[in-house]
This record gives structure tokens, C-alpha cells and sequence, in this order.
């Protein structure tokens, strides 16, 4: 029997018949006995040492991302000083200094702590072989919490996605992980510190899978799964579980107000469009300005950004969540808070494209949450009889912009549910997520991550193209049995009489009670010449049984038989004994062929 | 030469040890010492954090609740969102930040907090009224009426029967605000039922149910006041007024009296002692006069409903339908002749078919002209207080 071949996917007599169930076989081994050395054997095997170690990861980041938000917090209160109404002054001056700082340490000390770190993350996993340098974590740590906590625009949510993947890389590195596992762990990390930074388990495995790994694979989830968890208690046990907005049960009295959240997905995906444009045409041209005028773009940016706060509008500085907050408790006109993401659009670009270290997220659901308040808040100004409360359309905007700038679908979804902790708002969620989602893709082809890649000279993987790319099944390359189905308990003699006729020279024989072998025509002539006409085919055929495919199985499944059998037959899932087709060898690559020209 | 051998036998147990920490279970074991202490300076610092960040939080409030008690909402409105910038989901700071924005009349804002509020601790006695009272400015009645009612029954921070019995009198008051005297009557009987002895209180509540048209109720609670407080002008008048409306005359004459006496002030009571005084000086039914006075009054009364008849007839000869003017008119006249203190004294039916007469007249008036003054407005009360008898 095939060693590849998942045991638990060859049912019935695995002699008599073969079927390949699964395009990731799993190899299960038994513990070989009960001795303390064998039982640590086997706990220490990589496969699970890594799903221990991903606890550990979560655990590292968890407390990294607690001590993170601590650094901003401080940061905030002795650069801006400890009321919610700030001094003209430090308005001014903190975000301005803190930037000349923060261009000092990224060109001198910490080079990699530039942008937001989901792309570093990536590059991690498919360029590095997982390796994150540990001063990159340092670098990324103090220069985002002074950028974030003087009042730039910027997020603490993608910084500590890289400070989780940078501590797992650590751990990895000094766990002596093998090459495929340290690839991997880059992503577990990642999950870790976004999950922490969100108080949002689930959306954080779906960022991950959905923006850096790209694919569901049992071999990952499970440690992704492992880490975001333990992150979370860590995180929750010092900052609380409390979610992080809280707005009232949502209730749809009528179906058609629905249309007032397909017109905030509209508006919404049009904001993105605007969003991610400013920042992939301006982020190029900054970066082309003389080397000198580095140290002052991160100052000059702050310095505007204070200005911006200065004539009326400092909820645009920091992260903002505190003014999410109140945007969902109506305390602004719409028209203030339509201005609010005008405003923040670009302060954060600013903050942005003059190189502070700092995080999209946090940024990306002010803006949605401003917008979804503003949209909400004109449509009660015509619409009066509408029931959504600002709180709500705010919550759905923040989705909105996560789903068409950041072009997560399924995250946007589930983030917004998380951190509202409210299952009521999930239809108008999806419909304006969804709406925004398309006319993002429609306008803006390239999405930001992949753009911001190819402005730094990387070709990673688009998660986007890989989602919406077609995949070939077996079905594809697959074609009609040529010849006569040949019944293994004939004779020889019949089978010859049915098989001389046809084109064919290879004949499928359908072995008792279930399972497919195969014969030559010269293999039958051969055996009539020889007197073995009368002998029944089965006790002549010497090939053991060959594993049938089904037509849905990727294509790759196929490639692992085709080069040992010139024909594996394809079977129907409801009767094995029925032959939907074959495939060959040649058959595969041509389909390939053919699909890589198309 | 020793040495050398020494090292020799040393540099395999180095190269043990080494390989002893790189293996797994020992490296974990590592890990795991290093997170103990990386978990045990995060709390530390996570102590620090938090005892400064509750400081902060406790300072700003406390400036917020004495700025929001000193009326300067603007400042206590800045200060609650100071606070709540170090603890966000704090119940008190969210609660102070209402009341600043309800202060402010930014009721939408206040609410959306409110409402929050509500869904975490639907009990609270404070946030159940603050969104009854936006619920009622917003005319969402129902809505007023459920929040009122869960504050009534909800906790209340110090005296709580106190706070109780306050809302279920603002209560009271909204539904008399709207007209829902009937609701607002089974409040009040409620509310009789929880007060104590307190004259202010019970003076409110006869208030109160004055307001809500139950005098019976009402002069039951001024009674109850002036046991307490036998010079309470207020319960006095109201005692008065209750009485009067209950067409107790002669208690209403003897509260009314009091309270003018003890409130020179009160012209209102004076008004309306004068009235009595008049219902009782008009009424021919009352008992202990003697049968001339009473005929006396039966023969000024007819006189005064005739006066009342004209006067009404020449200032709003359109208002008066013709025919009943003309019916009333002819009947008074015919009777007039009859009417006189002997023909009385002779025939005592003639009472009772003159005071008809004027009870009728005096009812069509006052339908037709407004509400008549002095004795005619006497004989209105006399009317209605002998209407069913």
C-alpha cells in the first residue's frame, strides 16, 4: 500500500480497493510503548512540540502586547498630558519632537521597524524562512508606542502582529525548529499579537490565514488557533475582557433598512478606494525625496497632524478609539463626523507615507467608524422612520473599511462581531461588507498590502489573486475510458475478444468485490498465445490494486499516481465500481499546459 | 601536565551540558522559567499602570461630580471624559458623564450612554429615571412610563425608599403632565400608601391629587398634614379648596377661613372663602334657617337669576339660542308675580319650582355667557350640589 495514502481514507479491504479520499494525506504513527522515554518521545515530536510551543508563543506575546499598550498609555499621558482636553501646546510639540525621535531611531537603530509589519510578517514566512531579527520586536516596540502614544495616526494593532511574529521567530530560532516549521511560525506569532492587540481571538486566526498564510491547512490552524487563545487570556488578564465597543442589541424592523447599510457600503468602499490610493501613490514619492528629508518627514507629519488637532479636530491624533467611542454614542453631528474622516484619511496618511512605525487597523475603523456614523446620521436626516442608532452604523462602517481597505471579507465580518461582542448587527455587517468588498476590488485592482509589497521590491504572494484563483480538479484532465471495462472474474479469453477491437492499449479491469486494476492488450495476446485463455483474468493480473481518484480532487492529488500507473481510474463517490474516467500521466501535464497558456 | 588531563576530562562534560540545554523538554523548561518572570514583571508593571491610571481616573472624576453638582456642566462634561479616558467601561464616570450631557441638553448623547448603562445593571434606580425623563421630553410615553416604573422599583444609591417615593411623585407628575389622571390617581393612591407623617409630604400629595381631581383622596392627605402641622397654610388652603370642590361648604368656610387668617397673602383663598361664604349664605336647602330666612333667600335668588337672565341675554344675544332664552324668560316671568315671601310661606312647593327655575337658569347661562361671578356663581355651586338630590 502506498506509505502517503491516509489510512483512514482506505476504507474497506485496503488490498481489495484504494481510495484517495484527501489532498493532505496524514502520515498517523502508533507510540511504539509506555516507557517514560518513549512517552516523551512522542510528546516532543515536532508536530506536537510546535503546538506546545505555539502556547508559549501566545503566551510572550500576550505579555508583549499588554507591556506594548502600557509603553502607549504612558506614552500618551507624559507627551499629550492626562486630560481628554489637551494643551495647545503639547499639540503642537509632541507629535513634532516625538517624530524627530522616531527618524532618528528607524534610520540609526531599528531599520526594519518602518510601516505597519503585516508585510514584514509575510516576508518572514516566504522569503526569510521565518527568521525576524529580535531588535526588529525592540525597534517596533518603542518607536510605534512614542509615534502612537504623541499622537500620530497610526494603529497599535500591526505593530503588535509583528512584535508576536518577531518573538515566535525568536523562540523558533532557539528551539531549533526545522526549516518548514520555522516558516510557519511567523504566522502563529502574528496570530498572537493581533488577537491580544484586538481582545479578538477569531478575527485574528482569520487575518492571519486570510492575509498572511493564504490557505487552511490542518498543519497551521491548530497552533494559530493555540497561540491567539493563550494570547488572549494573558491579554485579558491584565487589561480585561471587556469588548472593546459596546453598542445596543441591533433590531431590523423592516427588511428594506437594509438599504441604508448597502448605501454605507457603498460610500464605505468608495473611502477606500480613496484611502489606499493616497497611500500607494504618495508612500513612493516620499520615499524618493532626498535621504535628509527623512529625519524630518515623521516631525513634519506630526507637526500637521497637530495642526489638524489644533484647529478643532484632535480625535484624529492616535489610535482614536476613545473617539470611536463616542462617535457610537452620538455625540458628534453627522456633518462633523463625516469631516472627522476626511480629516483622518489624511493625518494617516501623513503619519504613513513619512515612515513613522505604526498600524493601519486602528486607523482603518476610525475612518469606518466616523463614516458609518456621518452616513447613519444624513440618513436619519432624510429617512427619519430608520431605526439603526449611531452606535451601529459606526460598528457597520468600521467593517465596511475593513472589508474594502484591508480586503479581508471574512475578517471584517468577524471583527466586527468580536469587538462589539453583539451577533444582533451581523446582516447589515455582511451586506454593506460585502458591497464595499466588490466595488474595492472593482476600482482599486491591487490591494494595499500587495501594493505596499511591490513599492518595497518584494514579490510575495497575493492572498487576494491566490482566493480568486481558479483551481484545477481531476475533472479538468480527466477523460472517457477508451476501451472496454475489462471484469476480473472473465477469462482471459473473453477479456482478449472485448480488448482486440478497441484503440486502447490499456484496459481498465474491474477487480470483485470492489477495486481497479489494469491490463495491456500485449499483456492478453501474450497470455492467449500462451494457452491461458481459459484462466480467469484476476489470477493472471500480477499489479496490486490501483488507488482511483474522484473528479473533484485538485489535480495535484493526481500527480502523486499518474507517474507509477499509466492510468488511474476515476470513480464516483456514490458507487466506487462506477468509472467516471481516466487519467494519465499526460493528461495532466497537458491540462496544465493548456491552463497556464490561458 | 595534570592540568592538561583535567581539561581534557572536562571539555566531553562541557560538550554534555551543552548538548544537555538544547534539548527540547530542557529548552522548554527554560522558555517556561523565562515566561514566569517575563509574566512576573508584566504584572508589576501592570500594577503600576493601573494604580496610576485609577489615580488619574479618581482626580478627574472627583473634579467632574463637584463641577457637575456646582451646575458647570461644560467642565464636568470635559472632566467625565478625562476620567473615562483611564477607565473607560467605569459605570460611575459614564453615569456622571450623562448627567453633564443631560445638564447640557445633549439628551441624544446622553442617552446612547445611558442606554449602555442600562445594559449592564437594568436596576439601576439613577439610570432608569434619566432615561425616563429623555423618554418622556422625546413624548415616547410608554417608554416614559416603563423606565419611571423600573426606577420605582430599582436600587437607589443612600435613602432608598426616599428616591422611590421621588420618582413615583415625578411619575405622578408626568402623567398629569400628559392628562392620564386616571393612571396618575392609582399612582397617587400608591404613593398615600407609602407615605408617613411627614406635613410636607402630605401636602404634596394632596397637591397632587387636587391636580389628579380626587378631593376626597386630597383632603384625607392635607388632613393628615395639619395633624402634624395644624398651621400649614398651604395645607390649610389646600384643605380649603378640596372641601370646596367636594361641596363641603361649611368645612371648606372653616379651612378657608384659617388659612386667610394665618395668610393674609392669599388672595386665592380669600377668593374662594368669599364664594363659600356666598354658596352658603344663597343655599334655601340648608339645614338650621329658619323658614322666613329661607323664603328670604328663595326670593333674592330668583331675583339675582333674573338679573343673570338678562345680562346674559343683552351681552351675547347670539350665543343664547332664542328659544330657551325665550322659554326661561317667559317662565321666570310668569313666575315672578308668585314669587314673594308670604305667597312662599303660603305654599312651600313655590320653593322648590323657583329654585328650580334659577338652578336652570343659571345652568343655561353658564353654558351660554362663561362662568358667572358673586351670587350667581353661588347659586351655580347650589345647583350642582342639589342636582342629584
Amino acid at each position: 500500500m502506498d506509505p502517503e495514502i491516509n489510512s483512514e481514507a482506505v476504507t474497506d479491504s485496503a488490498l481489495d480497493r484504494v481510495v484517495i479520499d484527501s489532498d493532505q494525506p496524514v502520515v498517523t504513527r502508533p507510540v511504539n510503548g509506555h516507557s517514560p522515554k518513549a512517552l516523551l518521545k512522542s510528546v516532543f515530536r515536532e508536530e506536537r512540540f510546535f503546538l506546545i510551543l505555539s502556547v508559549f508563543i501566545g503566551i510572550f506575546s500576550g505579555l508583549a502586547v499588554v507591556c506594548f499598550r502600557f509603553a502607549i498609555g504612558w506614552c500618551r499621558l507624559y507627551l499629550l498630558g492626562s486630560g481628554a482636553v489637551l494643551s495647545p501646546t503639547r499639540l503642537l510639540l509632541a507629535p513634532t519632537l516625538a517624530g524627530l525621535v522616531i527618524a532618528v531611531l528607524v534610520i540609526h537603530v531599528f531599520p526594519l521597524a518602518r510601516g505597519s509589519g503585516v508585510n514584514q510578517t509575510k516576508a518572514a514566512l516566504y522569503i526569510y524562512n521565518g527568521y525576524i531579527p529580535f531588535r526588529t520586536a525592540i525597534g517596533k516596540f518603542i518607536t510605534a508606542a512614542l509615534a502612537i502614544g504623541s499622537g500620530h495616526s497610526l494603529g497599535p494593532e500591526d505593530p503588535s502582529l509583528q512584535i508576536g511574529a518577531c518573538l515566535a521567530s525568536v523562540l523558533g530560532r532557539q528551539m531549533r525548529l526545522s526549516r518548514d516549521r520555522m516558516r510557519l511560525i511567523a504566522p502563529v506569532g502574528a496570530a498572537a499579537g493581533l488577537a491580544a492587540a484586538f481582545n479578538a481571538p477569531i478575527s485574528a486566526v482569520l487575518f492571519v490565514i486570510e492575509e498572511v498564510i493564504g490557505r487552511w491547512t490542518a498543519g497551521i490552524l491548530g497552533s494559530v488557533v493555540l497561540s491567539a487563545v493563550s494570547s488572549v487570556v494573558v491579554m485579558r488578564a491584565f487589561l480585561g475582557s471587556e469588548s472593546l465597543f459596546r453598542i445596543p442589541a441591533v433590531q431590523l424592523e423592516r427588511p428594506s433598512e437594509l438599504i441604508a447599510y448597502a448605501i454605507l457600503g457603498v460610500v464605505g468602499g468608495l473611502a477606500a478606494v480613496v484611502f489606499s490610493t493616497g497611500i500607494s501613490t504618495l508612500r513612493p514619492k516620499f520615499k524618493a525625496l532626498p535621504l535628509w528629508t527623512q529625519y524630518f518627514q515623521p516631525a513634519v507629519a506630526g507637526l500637521l497632524i497637530g495642526v489638524i488637532a489644533w484647529l478643532g479636530a484632535p480625535q484624529v491624533m492616535g489610535a482614536g478609539y476613545e473617539a470611536m467611542d463616542e462617535a457610537m454614542h452620538g455625540r458628534f453631528t453627522w456633518q462633523f463626523l463625516a469631516m472627522l474622516a476626511g480629516l483622518k484619511i489624511v493625518a494617516t496618511l501623513l503619519s504613513f507615507v513619512s515612515g513613522t512605525p505604526g498600524g493601519m487597523f486602528a486607523p482603518t475603523l476610525f475612518i469606518g467608524a466616523m463614516l458609518g456614523a456621518a452616513v447613519g446620521g444624513a440618513e436619519h436626516v432624510f429617512m427619519p422612520h430608520l431605526t439603526g442608532s449611531p452606535g451601529t452604523y459606526a460598528l457597520v462602517g468600521m467593517g465596511v473599511l475593513f472589508a474594502g481597505f484591508l480586503r479581508a471579507p471574512m475578517t471584517s465580518v468577524f471583527m466586527v462581531l468580536e469587538v462589539s461582542g453583539n451577533y444582533s448587527i451581523i446582516l447589515p455587517v455582511i451586506v454593506a461588507n460585502t458591497i464595499a468588498y466588490v466595488i474595492s476590488r472593482g476600482l482599486q485592482p491591487i490591494a494595499i498590502f500587495d501594493a505596499l509589497t511591490r513599492q518595497d521590491g518584494l514579490e510575495l504572494p497575493s492572498m487576494e489573486e491566490q482566493r480568486e484563483e481558479g483551481i484545477l480538479h481531476v475533472e479538468d484532465a480527466m477523460r472517457p475510458v477508451d476501451g472496454p471495462v475489462l471484469d476480473a472474474q472473465g477469462t482471459v479469453e473473453q477479456a482478449w475478444l472485448a480488448a482486440e477491437p478497441a484503440k486502447a492499449d490499456e484496459m481498465m479491469v474491474r477487480l470483485s468485490p470492489s477495486g481497479w486494476s489494469s491490463v495491456t492488450k500485449e499483456q492478453l495476446r501474450t497470455l492467449a498465445a500462451d494457452g491461458k485463455g481459459g484462466a480467469s483474468l484476476v489470477s493472471v493480473l500480477a499489479s496490486a490494486p490501483i488507488p482511483a481518484l474522484h473528479p473533484d480532487l485538485p489535480l495535484e492529488t493526481a500527480l502523486r499516481y499518474v507517474d507509477r500507473w499509466p492510468l488511474v481510474p476515476v470513480v464516483s463517490r456514490a458507487d466506487f465500481r462506477q468509472l467516471e474516467g481516466v487519467i494519465s500521466q499526460r493528461d495532466v501535464l497537458e491540462r496544465y499546459r493548456e491552463f497556464g497558456e490561458s | 601536565m595534570m592540568e592538561a588531563q583535567e581539561e581534557k576530562k572536562a571539555a566531553p562534560r562541557r560538550m554534555d551540558v551543552r548538548l544537555y540545554f538544547r534539548q527540547q523538554p530542557v529548552m522548554l523548561a527554560l522558555v517556561a522559567g523565562l515566561g514566569v518572570m517575563f509574566f512576573l514583571a508584566t504584572a508589576g508593571l501592570s500594577r503600576a499602570y493601573h494604580t496610576q491610571r485609577n489615580a488619574l481616573g479618581s482626580r478627574w472624576f472627583n473634579r467632574a461630580v463637584g463641577d457637575l453638582k456646582a451646575g458647570n456642566f461644560v467642565s464636568a462634561m470635559n472632566e467625565s471624559r478625562s476620567a473615562l479616558l483611564y477607565s473607560r467601561d467605569n459605570y460611575g464616570y459614564q453615569l456622571t458623564l450623562a448627567e453633564a450631557l443631560i445638564g447640557l441638553k445633549r439628551t441624544d448623547e446622553a442617552y446612547s450612554y445611558l442606554v449602555n448603562l442600562w445594559d449592564r445593571q437594568p436596576e439601576d434606580g439613577v439610570v432608569n429615571l434619566e432615561l425616563a425623563r429623555i423618554a418622556a421630553q422625546r413624548g415616547r410615553t410608554e417608554q416614559a412610563q416603563r423606565y419611571y416604573n423600573n426606577a420605582i422599583y430599582a436600587v437607589w444609591p443612600g435613602d432608598q425608599e426616599g428616591k422611590r417615593r421621588d420618582t413615583r411623585v415625578e411619575l405622578i407628575e408626568y402623567l398629569l403632565r400628559i392628562h392620564s389622571t386616571a393612571e396618575a390617581q392609582a399612582e397617587l393612591i400608591a404613593l398615600e400608601q407609602n407615605l408617613g407623617d411627614d406635613a410636607a409630604q402630605q401636602e404634596h400629595a394632596g397637591d397632587l391629587f387636587v391636580r389628579a381631581q380626587d378631593y376626597e383622596h386630597a383632603l384625607g392627605a392635607y388632613h393628615m398634614a395639619l395633624k402634624s402641622d395644624p398651621h400649614n397654610m398651604a395645607a390649610l388652603a389646600g384643605a380649603g379648596l378640596a372641601a370646596f370642590q367636594l361641596g363641603r361648604y361649611p368645612l371648606a368656610e372653616r379651612y378657608l377661613q384659617e388659612a386667610v387668617a394665618s395668610n393674609a397673602g392669599d388672595t386665592k383663598s380669600e377668593d374662594l372663602l368669599k364664594t363659600t361664604e356666598e354658596v352658603l349664605r344663597m343655599d334655601p336647602f340648608r339645614r338650621q334657617i329658619s323658614v322666613a330666612h329661607r323664603d328670604d333667600i328663595v326670593v333674592d335668588a330668583f331675583e339675582t337669576a333674573g338679573q343673570r337672565l338678562k345680562s346674559c341675554g343683552m351681552t351675547s344675544s347670539s350665543a343664547m339660542p332664542v328659544g330657551a332664552q325665550a322659554t326661561l324668560a317667559d317662565s321666570w316671568a310668569k313666575m315672578k308675580p308668585q314669587i314673594s315671601a308670604g305667597n312662599l310661606r303660603r305654599d312651600p312647593d313655590l320653593v322648590e319650582e323657583a329654585m328650580d327655575l334659577v338652578f336652570r337658569i343659571e345652568r343655561q347661562t353658564n353654558a351660554t355667557c362663561g362662568t358667572p361671578e358673586g351670587a350667581d356663581l353661588a347659586l351655580l355651586l347650589i345647583a350642582k350640589l342639589h342636582e342629584g338630590s
